[in-house]
């Protein structure tokens, strides 16, 4: 799925590189010390609760960038891993008697698992096929944990022991809260992490242009694999935590496909080329439903408003909100020149000693025999 | 088991496979023309079984005259939808963001109708609703005869439209090589805003043969979304042929496995043929050229 390539921002975003760190850093920093200080400041415990749903949406759709993000592969049905991870973890503690959080990392263990055989499949095919697959991947759960009566509740849902039975309600949210906030941390870091390496250069390879990719001896299949894995396995300690949280879980709710739709919203909405952009999606979004079930309680009309949103995002802003506040920002900007600041022996220096100095020797001057010893997957 | 069951089971999933086959034909038309994958097709059909409901509720009268009105109406919303909302996407990514914009419509057409009609079950009472015929030992609803004699009529009319018209021929070429086919001096914008047109044509009937003998909900297009995949992926992304035998296929497979597991498991016979396909053959059955592609 190549991406246009005129919308490939440059790695300085929003800021020129020299002033961009500190900025960045205080935003950073501004921007956690607001969101670990909500419990504090929420008026009630029904606020808090929202905070808690809407931190929910924030780690599913983060896990499910680094599938959407990365590699391009739009997966409709990471409701999915999220729904697995909840009943893997309510089943361990209720059919096998583990303690809450040890049955949640059991979970998303058991969850990562079961996504390399599913990855395998299902990342066969590109584009349209692997979204009809992600598709039915929900439809086929749904239908086996509503028909599996005896095992999983089926339609009566199965109720998950809270992990804390003396706290109060909302001591319960805030402890909750505290706890997505850390998983989301995590699952930055991640994200962050894969950004810079070069197993993440390969991803975003994937993205623009598979084919190209693959035959530069890129291990397509490898790493496609290896980032759904891991989007799963964060989906699936999500859902687990909305397991715990929650305590009831109904079939209908956890394999559903708008909630997978919701994920997609939130990270294209925000931007799914940016650490922080389905963050910052599922803020808006999660926001807005909690608003929307508060106006319009059990009419279907957040239905059509979800749907009226995602169809502008995917006309009008398919970038999302950051590089659309990019340009916007770059607009009142002195324009920028398109001459180099470096000369051309300048960056050869500059790689050489990068390359001293991770202990490789200078880049040959043919890349033949590089690729000849990557073994080049074949796909079909 | 008896035979006579067996028998009734094969007869019940040639008509099944019947209705799925102008579904799917529906979908292949949309992908063939502007390599969409319409997820909103059976919400599409959906809102037209609501709409023969309605129909039949006001007026009276058979639902099947409500094919006049809904027909043409949802021609011209396919042209629209293609004109104005498919051709906006950019073609890079075009196959992706249309699936996520057919999407974004499948919920729109669920939420509105779930707002309008309320999510209650609806179900149209005919005077011929309890009616059966006797097919070779066989028990048949004669709802079930009409749809499928629907749905037989209709594919056989756009096989002979795309076969032997000269739009049937501007569309094939359309779908077999695009820039062939705009420098013989076909204008292909206008032939897919039209092949649009006749694939949700299709759904109206599709949605009407539905509602005469189904119980209709907002939610219900989920059902059918998942089985109509299935069958164009194992069809072949792009193949009306390949799509039409996957439906008779897999629908007499749903309708005879449902003997021994019961309704609910035998849906599954559609996901276990679609991971199947992708694990052995994932360009589908009877996908030549295009499928390869995705």
């Amino acid at each position: 799925m190549p991406r246009g390539s005129e919308t490939t921002a440059p790695a300085g975003g929003l800021l020129p590189a020299r002033l961009g760190t500190p900025v960045r850093l205080i935003a950073l920093v501004v921007g956690a010390a607001l969101v670990l200080s909500f419990p504090l400041v929420a008026p009630n415990p029904y606020i808090l609760s929202a905070g808690v749903v809407v931190l929910n949406y924030a780690i599913l759709s983060t896990a499910w960038n680094f599938v959407g993000g990365f590699t391009g592969y739009i997966s409709l049905g990471h409701a999915a891993y999220s729904g697995l991870g909840g009943y893997a973890t309510g089943l361990l503690i209720t059919k096998a008697g583990v303690p809450s959080f040890v049955a949640l990392i059991l979970a998303g263990v058991v969850v990562a698992a079961l996504a390399v055989p599913i990855g395998i499949a299902a990342l066969r095919v590109r584009g349209a096929s692997f979204v009809i697959v992600s598709i039915a991947l929900v439809l086929i759960l749904l239908l086996v944990f509503q028909s599996w009566g005896a095992f999983t509740g089926g339609s009566n849902g199965l109720v998950v022991p809270r992990p804390f039975p003396d706290l109060l309600r909302p001591e319960h949210h805030m402890v909750f809260f505290y706890l997505y906030a850390g998983l989301i941390a995590i699952a930055l870091l991640a994200w962050w992490a894969i950004d810079r390496s070069r197993f993440g250069m390969g991803l975003k390879a994937i993205r623009e242009d598979e084919d190209k990719a693959q035959s530069l001896g890129t291990p397509t299949f490898t790493f496609k694999l290896i980032a759904y894995v891991v989007s799963a396995l964060f989906t699936a300690l999500g859902g687990g935590l909305y397991a715990l949280w929650f305590g009831d879980l109904d079939p209908i709710f956890q394999f559903s496909i708008l909630t997978g739709s919701y994920m997609v919203l939130m990270a294209l909405l925000g931007g799914i080329r940016h650490l922080f952009g389905p963050l910052l999606g599922a803020f808006i979004v999660g926001t807005a439903l909690e608003i929307f079930k508060l106006e319009f309680g059990s009419t279907q009309l957040h239905l059509v408003a979800a749907g009226v949103l995602l169809a502008v995002v995917v006309l009008f802003m398919p970038d999302g909100i950051i590089p659309a506040v990019g340009n916007l920002v770059k607009r009142f900007r002195p324009t920028e020149s398109s001459i180099r600041e470096v000369t051309a022996a300048e960056l050869l220096e500059q790689n050489r000693a990068r390359a001293a100095a991770a202990g490789q020797p200078a880049p040959p001057a043919t890349d033949a025999d590089a690729a000849s010893d990557t073994k080049a997957e074949v796909k079909r | 088991m008896s035979g006579t069951l067996i028998f009734q089971s094969i007869v019940l999933g040639i008509l099944l496979g019947g209705l799925y086959a102008l579904l799917a034909a529906g979908l292949t038309l949309y992908f063939g023309v502007m390599r969409v994958v319409m997820i909103a097709h059976s919400a599409f059909l959906i809102l037209a079984a609501y709409l023969a409901w309605y129909f039949n509720q006001q007026t009276g009268l058979d639902p099947l005259l409500s094919l006049f009105v809904t027909v043409p109406l949802f021609f011209l919303v396919g042209v629209v939808m293609q004109r104005l909302l498919i051709t906006r996407l950019r073609p890079a990514t075009l196959t992706m963001m249309s699936v996520l914009l057919t999407f974004a419509i499948a919920l729109i057409i669920e939420g509105m109708l779930g707002y309008v009609f309320t999510g209650t079950q609806r179900r149209i009472n005919l005077s011929y609703s309890g009616a059966s015929l006797d097919l070779f030992g066989a028990r048949v609803a004669v709802v079930k005869l009409i749809a499928f004699g629907l749905a037989a009529v209709s594919l056989a009319a756009l096989y002979l439209l795309l076969k032997k018209s000269r739009f049937g021929q501007a569309l094939r070429a359309t779908i077999q090589h695009k820039e062939a086919a705009q420098l013989t001096g076909i204008d292909t914008d206008r032939i897919a805003g039209f092949g649009f047109g006749l694939g949700l044509a299709s759904a109206a009937i599709g949605g009407t043969a539905l509602s005469l003998d189904s119980t209709i909900y907002p939610s219900l297009h989920w059902h059918w979304i998942g089985p109509l995949m299935a069958i164009i992926v194992v069809g072949g992304l792009g193949s009306v042929p390949g799509a039409a035998i996957a439906a008779m296929v897999l629908g007499l497979g749903q309708s005879l496995l449902q003997l021994p597991l019961g309704t609910t498991w035998a849906q599954t016979v559609f996901y276990v043929a679609l991971f199947g396909t992708l694990a052995f053959r994932p360009q589908g059955f009877f996908g030549g050229r295009l499928a390869q592609r995705f």
